[in-house]
This record gives structure tokens, sequence and C-alpha cells, in this order.
């Protein structure tokens, strides 16, 4: 379960993201869509622990981001937008790295690795150095990282960036089983077929404040979301 | 030309949005330690110059050999410097793609690549040398067309070295396999420094232990020979000097050599440059060699340790200074073998203590550059990767420890060898050597943390080469407080071990007095070395812990 309270964040003088309140429940996949600059990705850095927080506080299965970072990290998954991962290292040895840093077990961890590698398509290329690897090759790399250590949350910045459709496919089917086993996904996008086919609920914000909440229902009857994503001020 | 200027209108416009107040103050504590630096280097320069001078008939052909010498260095500088910088520039740029992607003719993107190279290389020179040229112009009381002439003629100077280095560049990228370049470039720069040294070394058949044939040596050494920029360069800067007027002669020597150089480098890189770019494009590499190590998993505590040495053993772009550091170590222990102690010990009885603390200075020396390299530069190593550890349940402070050792125990090693080889070299007893080693080890923690504090406290995972990092306004910083703390603990040091050696040939024992002074020196010793690695290590972590731009 996810908590926003009242969640503010300026730069410079300026609202990046201003009284966010959401409560995204166990096991729902929540989008937050808006248009570019809207305050998506500072929300979902505030919530991976990247950024801090002006005002208001974020709790991850009710633990503090701010006050409680370790405990809310162990729990959390983050793929963030650019793949930027250690290109000097071969995948099997970056998710050793993320699985030591997570605290997993070794056997579980080599385990979960040969099958996650397995699963994503990595295994052929698992002993080639990253920076070799294609942008979706990264992304699935990426995907892997963050589920790793069975997160209960997971937090996904522009989720299909660079996959091809087979990954897409892949990935739709992986969140999918993820959320009915429980596990709470955040999406931040700006991809509306996207947020329409995976997401329980969705929100759109602009200029950092949420300005309307729909869950699948109230999408159907309002005609989609893009009539909702044109209405939003720009 | 028009494309060029076009092109390189962002960085300019870059430069220009990142000069305000708010940055200029930010930076005033650079300005002003910038300025010490002038000053002192300005003092030290004609310090130097005069007492030259004012030897009896050498002092003259000193003073020429001296900047002829200077000439001779910065152009080897500019040259390494030059090529490096073009790899990086031509060749693993990040806008590379973009440039490529756009209707623009590969004639103006080398034009723009080698102008970026040029400057980028030789800011340094530029700005670091003004206070030494003032200091000859002044003390020779030079007219100002010295200073007009020493101007211009840089200019040419730099665009020779400039020249060499990119072509050389390009070529070494033809030549060499892709992922083996840099590798290649450091094999050779080091010979090539360990070449001129010992070169130099040759020209220098020296017995120290007689001045008339040092005098006698160094006045035969031939690094000026008329075919080389330095020599144009010594002979212009002389003449005007003297308020002569310098041979046209030299100035078209420098001019047509800079322009031959700069259209070779043009016109080879357009011969070159789409092949080579397509020979560098990222190829599949296995890693398979650790396929036996497989079954290795490093604990939560070691897993950034673990990470990092690997990467640092695959990342050749990561030695470029190793492999420069290592040359000056090996010239530094090379040299202690000709110090001539015999002659030196009729000035003093105490010759073996000072040239221990001689040998700790310039330790500390190596220690401040090598801790830049290793220590300093190891946080802003993360890069753009850095949200990866920032993102996961390792706390801020188990990380700066983990950078730590990761550079605290390579640097431990090598300063415990050094120290260790140069004292027994210069015959230390077992009291001293046994000082100088436990100061050693203490120096390495405490610039240790220094270095991974201050790293921390100005990270830059925005770089497009790690060099980069130790050599920005910061890093200097870094190597400027490393080193005064360097000074300050061995000054004490000294002055304690003079006081209990005094009293020991004296026969006198201490009296409550003087034991105070020493436990208090000691103290002071002992407390300045924590705060050394408290206060940066506490601040990096305050600073990482809060927002990082990634």
């Amino acid at each position: 379960m996810i908590v926003l309270e009242n969640v503010s964040k300026s730069f410079n003088g300026r609202w990046a993201v201003k009284g966010l309140n959401l409560l995204i429940n166990k096991g729902e996949v929540f989008g937050l869509l808006g248009p570019n600059a809207a305050g998506k990705t500072t929300t979902i850095k505030m919530m991976a622990g990247l950024l801090g927080l002006a005002e208001g506080r974020i709790l991850i299965n009710g633990y503090d981001i701010v006050s409680e970072p370790l405990k809310a990290k162990s729990i959390l998954g983050y793929v963030p937008d650019k793949a930027f991962l250690y290109e000097k290292l071969t995948s099997r040895e970056f998710l050793i790295f993320i699985s030591s840093l997570h605290g997993v077990e070794k056997f579980q961890a080599f385990k979960r690795i040969d099958k996650l590698l397995d699963t994503f398509g990595i295994k052929e290329i698992e002993e080639e150095l990253i920076e070799s690897y294609s942008q979706g090759m990264r992304q699935r790399l990426l995907f892997l990282s963050a589920l790793i250590h069975n997160p209960l949350v997971l937090l996904i910045d522009e989720p299909f960036v660079g996959l091809d459709p087979f990954g897409v496919k892949m990935l739709k089917a992986m969140m999918r089983r993820l959320s009915s086993e429980g596990v709470t996904i955040f999406l931040a996008t700006h991809s509306l077929h996207i947020a329409e086919e995976l997401c329980d609920r969705v929100g759109l914000i602009s200029k950092g404040s949420l300005i309307d909440l729909k869950n699948k229902e109230e999408i159907v009857i309002e005609g989609g979301l893009e009539g909702l994503f044109l209405k939003i001020p720009l | 030309m028009k494309i060029t200027l076009l092109l390189l209108s962002p960085k300019i416009k870059s430069i220009k949005n990142s000069i305000n107040l708010h940055t200029l103050m930010r930076r005033l504590p650079f300005i002003l330690i910038g300025i010490v630096f002038y000053l002192v280097f300005y003092i030290g320069s004609h310090k130097i110059l005069s007492f030259i001078r004012s030897m009896e008939f050498i002092g003259e052909i000193l003073s020429k050999k001296l900047l002829s010498m200077t000439f001779f260095s910065l152009g080897i500088f500019l040259l390494l410097s030059n090529i490096i910088t073009a790899l990086s520039s031509f060749y693993m740029s990040k806008d590379i793609p973009f440039l490529m992607s756009k209707p623009i003719e590969i004639k103006e993107i080398l034009r723009l690549k080698t102008i970026e190279t040029i400057l980028t290389s030789s800011w340094m020179v530029i700005s670091f040398m003004p206070p030494f040229f003032i200091a000859y112009g002044i003390n020779y009381d030079a007219p100002i067309f010295f200073y007009i002439f020493l101007t211009l003629t840089f200019i040419p100077f730099i665009l020779i070295s400039g020249g060499i280095g990119i072509l050389t560049a390009h070529l070494l990228t033809r030549i060499f396999p892709v992922r083996k370049i840099r590798l290649a470039l450091l094999t050779i720069g080091l010979l090539l420094f360990l070449f001129i040294y010992l070169f130099v070394k040759s020209q220098l058949p020296v017995d120290l232990e007689s001045p008339e044939r040092f005098n006698h040596s160094f006045f035969a050494t031939k690094i000026d020979l008329p075919l080389m920029p330095n020599f144009w360069m010594t002979e212009i800067a002389t003449a005007s000097l003297k308020k002569q007027m310098p041979d046209v002669l030299y100035l078209l020597l420098l001019l047509s050599n800079s322009l031959f150089m700069l259209m070779l480098s043009d016109r080879v890189g357009q011969k070159l440059y789409i092949n080579n770019i397509e020979r560098i494009q990222p190829s599949t590499r296995d890693a398979s060699r650790g396929r036996r190590y497989r079954s290795f998993y490093p604990s939560r505590n070691l897993a950034v340790l673990w990470k990092d040495t690997k990467i640092f053993f695959r990342d050749t772009s990561q030695w470029s200074q190793v492999f420069i550091i290592g040359a000056l170590i090996f010239i530094y222990v090379y040299n202690f073998r000709t110090i001539p102690l015999k002659l030196l010990s009729e000035f003093t009885p105490f010759i073996k203590e000072i040239m221990v603390l001689i040998n700790m200075v310039m330790a500390g020396l190596v220690l401040s550059a090598v801790s830049a390299r290793f220590l300093y530069s190891s946080l802003s190593l993360e890069g753009m990767a850095f949200w990866i550890i920032k993102t996961s349940p390792l706390t801020v402070k188990k990380l700066i420890w983990s950078k730590f050792f990761y550079g605290f125990i390579p640097v431990t090693v090598i300063m415990l060898a050094i120290v260790f080889i140069t004292n027994m070299i210069i015959g230390a007893d077992t009291l001293l050597m046994f000082f100088a080693l436990v100061t050693v080890v203490m120096l390495c923690i405490s610039i240790s943390g220094l270095g991974v504090g201050m790293g921390a406290m100005y990270p830059r995972f925005r770089y497009e080469n790690i060099a980069s990092v130790s050599m920005s306004p910061t890093g200097m910083l870094f190597m400027l407080i490393a080193f005064s703390v360097v000074l300050l603990t061995l000054s004490i040091e000294a002055w304690s071990f003079y006081f209990y050696k005094k009293a020991g040939t004296s026969g006198l024992s201490l009296n409550l007095s003087e034991k105070t002074q020493l436990t208090l020196a000691g103290i002071v010793i002992i407390v300045l070395n924590i705060l050394t690695i408290y206060i940066p290590m506490k601040k990096g972590e305050k600073r990482l812990s809060g927002d990082i731009s990634i």
C-alpha cells in the first residue's frame, strides 16, 4: 500500500508538486498521467527516496520513506525512465550486486537470477557487458533488477520505453501477475493506451497538482482517457 | 566556419548561462584560493629566478635553461593532454551520435571537436602559467612587448601540440583494436614519459658529489634542439626579455608549423573519421573469464567494493592517471639513489632526519595526487547509475565507508612501499622508520577520509572523462587541503622529533614543561587528523542524503 499525504516539492522557489494526496491499495495498479513537466517523475523520485520532500509524507506499506528509508526501500522496486546502468558489469554481475544490496540470501539470489534471466530473455547474453546491450535489453534488465528481491511495491517511470512488442507483451503479463499476487504497482506515464489497459485507477496531474482521479469503470463511461487527458489545463 | 560557430554556440551559451552572481559567490572560496596560489607561485618563481641570476658567470645561462626546460615540459604535457582529450572528444563524446545525425559536413564536426580538444587540454597551462612568466618579465624588467609576444606565440605553440595530438588520436583509433586504444595510448604515453626522463638523465651523467660536474652536466642537457617548438619559444622569449626584437624566423616557424599541423590533422581526420566512428560502435564482449568465480556472492557490506573493483579492472579509462602517477613514483624512487648524502652530511649532522622529512613531504604530495584519483573521484564514478544505490536499502554511511576502503587499501599499500623503500635507501634507523611508517598510515587514513568526504560533498555524476573530476576546481581544492594537512602534521612531528633528539644528544632528560609540549604536539596531530576525516565524511554523508540531480 502507498500513501501520499499532502506531498509537495519545489525547485528554485517553483512548485514541481503541490499538496498531492493519494492512497493506493495493495495489489492495485495505479497510473499517474499528465503532460510533460506535470510532476510525474518528481513524484515517483520522491517515492523512491531519490528526492526529499518539502512538505507532507510518503508511506510505503506503512514505512515513511524519509524517516524509515531502509525499511521502505527494502520492499520497493524502482524502474526509472532512463536506463543508466553499470556498463562494465555483465547482467549476471549486475543482478548479483543488486541482490546483495537488498540482502537476498545467496542461494535464493542465484535461483531467482537464473529464473528471471530466463523469463526476461536475457539468459543468452548474461555474460556480456551491459555496454553492448540494446535499449530494449537494458529496459528488460532494469525491470528484472527491480524484481530480484520480491518487492511489495513497484514504482515504474514510463514503463515501455525502448521495448519491442514481445517485451511489452511479456511485461504487461508480468505486471498483471504481480498485481494478482498483491504487489502494488505505481506507473508514471503519458501513454494513454497503457494506462487504460493496465491501471485499476488513474490520477491526472498537471502543474504538480492532482486534478482528477478515475477508476476503470469511470474511464469507460467517460469514453476513454484521451478526452480526459485533453481537458487537462496546460 | 559559420556552421562550426553555430555548433559551438550551445557550449558558449551554457558557459555564459552558468556565470551569474550566485555562482560567483559560491565559487568565491575557490577564486580566493586561486589568487593565493597565483601569488605564491609568482613569489616563488621570482625568488628562484633572482637566486639563479645572482650566480656569477652562469646565472643568465641557467635562467635561459630554466625557460627552455619549462617550454619543453609544457610542450610534452600539452601533447599528452591533447592526445587523451582528442580520443574522448572525437570518439567517445556523448554528442557524436547527435552531430552525426544532422545534415552537417564531417569537416564541420572535425573543426568543432578540434576547438573543443585544444581548449579543454590547454586551459590548465593557460591559467596556471602566467605567474611564472610574469615573474620572468618583472625580474628582467621586460618591456610590454615581451608579454604581447609571449601571448601571441603561445597560441601557435598550443596549436602545434593540438594538431599533433589530434592527428595521433585519429591514427591510434585506426591502428589499434577499439577497446584497447586507451590502454595502448597510455602505454605509449608511459613509455614516452620514461623515454624523455631517461633521455634527459642520460644527458646528465651526474656525479652529484661534485657540484662542478653537476653544473657542467646541466649545461650539456640537450633538450633545446633547434627543430623543436620549445626552442623557438625560448629564443623569442629570451630576446624580448632583453628588449631585443625576436628573430622573425622563429615567429614564422611557429605560425607555419601550427597551420600545417592543424591542416594535416584535419585532412587525416576527413580521411579516417567515418571509418573510425564505425569501428567504435559498441560490440558484444564476453566477460566469461569470470565464470569460474560465478559462485562468489558478496555480502551487503562488501557489495559496492566488489562492484567497484570489478569495474576498475575492466574500465581502462580509469587507468590514465594511474599510469602517470606510476611513472612519477618510479622516477621519484629512482632519484633517491642519486642523493649525495655523504656530501650533504658535511653541512648538518641531522642529514638522515632531514632527508626522511623531505621524503615524507614528497610522499605526502604523491599521497594527495593518488587520493585525488582513487578517493576523491570514487563517488562520482557511480555516474548516472547512482540512482541504483540511492534507491537501495544501503545507508549513505555504508556507501561512503565502502568507497573509503576501496581507495584506502591500495593507497596505503603504495605509500607504505614508497616510504619503506626510500627510507631504506636513505639508511633511516629503526626509530625513524617506525615513525615514518606510522605517520604514513595515519595520513593515509585521514587523507582517504578527506578524499571520500569531499568527493561526496561535491559529486559530479555527469562527466565525460573521470580524469576531469579530480582536475576540477573542487578536486584541486581537495589536493591543496590534503597537502596542507600533510605539511602541518609533518611540521609538528619534525619539531617534536628535533626536540627529542636534541635532548638525547645533549644527554639531558626532558623536563615536565618539555614533556607537556611534546604530549600536546601529539594530541594536536591526532586531533588534526581525526578532524580531517570526520568533518568531510559527515558533510559528505549529509550531502548525499539530500537531493541528487541524476
